[in-house]
């Protein structure tokens, strides 16, 4: 399958800027990925499965992208977190605490726990993903629920 | 509500930057752009194209490597010196015997989105891709190492031009956008 440019934006931008951004945890650096993600798919012009196949490889591109901005030499957007999250309207109070709660974690557990939580992938999807092995996905799921849950107590469930 | 529901609802509050879709169709165009941020911006003073006899030699900075670039369609001698990190630094004596000095760098993006510094090789086929300038004069030109071309009166209604150029063994489509950047094909012009 193949989509262009326009169209992989309208249905993945906002799915790969949420997956940036739990890296990178900048607006600027995420929109940045995503953008650099997305010129890497229409130069590539690489034959794509079907649409979860495509979902995967852009996903895993912005997520290497936000990693290599965040640790870039030339990294030069450096709003804090905070000051964007200042900016956004949660639908419900405690959505606000949970995203400040994972925002709060150390930077192996994000991207796990985001592609888990919010992309529903499987721990053997994930580490195809990320490259890496199915064991360090779990572990690092697991400290990072455990952390969520120390930091949410009662809005976090432990119902995986 | 479990924790995926609750997650998905906090995180969907996230939206990307619609300023993107300005750059989709530049980005389309050119097939390249931003492949490397830093080796842009220095695009307006890079008339310059590069004949690869190289010889090395030591330098306290980097690799410092004798080219000959060809700059307004004159071959030129010049020293580039690149670093580890990718930046280069060229500099050239211009028609008028002053020291010209021009630098550059930056990162190339593989397939899987790892972000790496530029070889010398990128550097150099980057350098020595064709160019085109507009004159103070009004006058629009594409240069492509020894090649001068006018192209002042060759954009269309729509401010459009195409050009093909040799460069090296290779034939490249240049589609003019009049002021507004240009793409370059080896397969075909693409459409503005």
């Amino acid at each position: 399958m193949k989509l262009s440019a326009e169209e992989a934006f309208h249905t993945y931008a906002d799915r790969m800027f949420c997956a940036a951004f739990s890296v990178c945890r900048n607006k600027m650096d995420a929109d940045d990925a995503v953008q650099d993600a997305l010129i890497k798919y229409h130069s590539l012009r690489l034959d794509y499965e079907d649409e979860n196949h495509l979902k995967a490889w852009l996903l895993r591109v912005v997520i290497n992208r936000a990693k290599d901005i965040s640790s870039s030499f030339w990294r030069r957007n450096k709003v804090p977190w905070e000051d964007y999250m200042s900016e956004l309207e949660f639908e419900a109070p405690e959505d606000s605490r949970l995203f400040e709660a994972v925002m709060g974690l150390p930077d192996k557990y994000r991207t796990v726990i985001h592609l888990f939580y919010y992309e529903e992938y499987s721990v053997r999807e994930i580490a195809d993903i990320l490259r890496c092995r199915e064991g360090t996905v779990k572990s690092q799921l697991s400290r990072g629920r455990t952390l969520l849950k120390t930091k949410l107590k009662e809005d976090w469930n432990d119902d995986e | 509500m479990t924790n995926k529901e609750r997650y998905q609802r906090a995180f969907s509050t996230l939206h990307a930057s619609e300023d993107f879709l300005m750059e989709v169709t530049p980005m389309k165009r050119t097939g390249k752009v931003r492949k490397n941020r830093i080796v842009a911006l220095c695009a307006a003073i890079a008339l310059i194209a590069v004949l690869a006899t190289a010889a090395y030699a030591a330098d306290v900075g980097g690799i410092q490597r004798t080219v000959q670039l060809w700059v307004h369609g004159d071959q030129t001698d010049a020293v580039m010196v690149v670093e580890e990190d990718g930046c280069y630094k060229v500099t050239y004596e211009d028609e008028n015997g002053d020291t010209m000095e021009m630098g550059g760098g930056g990162i190339a993006i593989d397939e899987n989105g790892v972000e790496r510094p530029l070889t010398e090789e990128e550097i150099l086929e980057h350098l020595n891709e064709p160019q085109v300038e507009y004159k103070d004069d009004g006058t629009a030109w594409v240069y492509c190492q020894n090649q001068k071309l006018e192209i002042t009166d060759k954009f269309d209604d729509d401010g459009v031009c195409y050009v093909q150029v040799k460069n090296g063994g290779k034939t490249l489509y240049l589609t003019i956008q009049y002021q507004e950047g240009y793409s370059m094909s080896p397969h075909g012009f693409e459409k503005p």
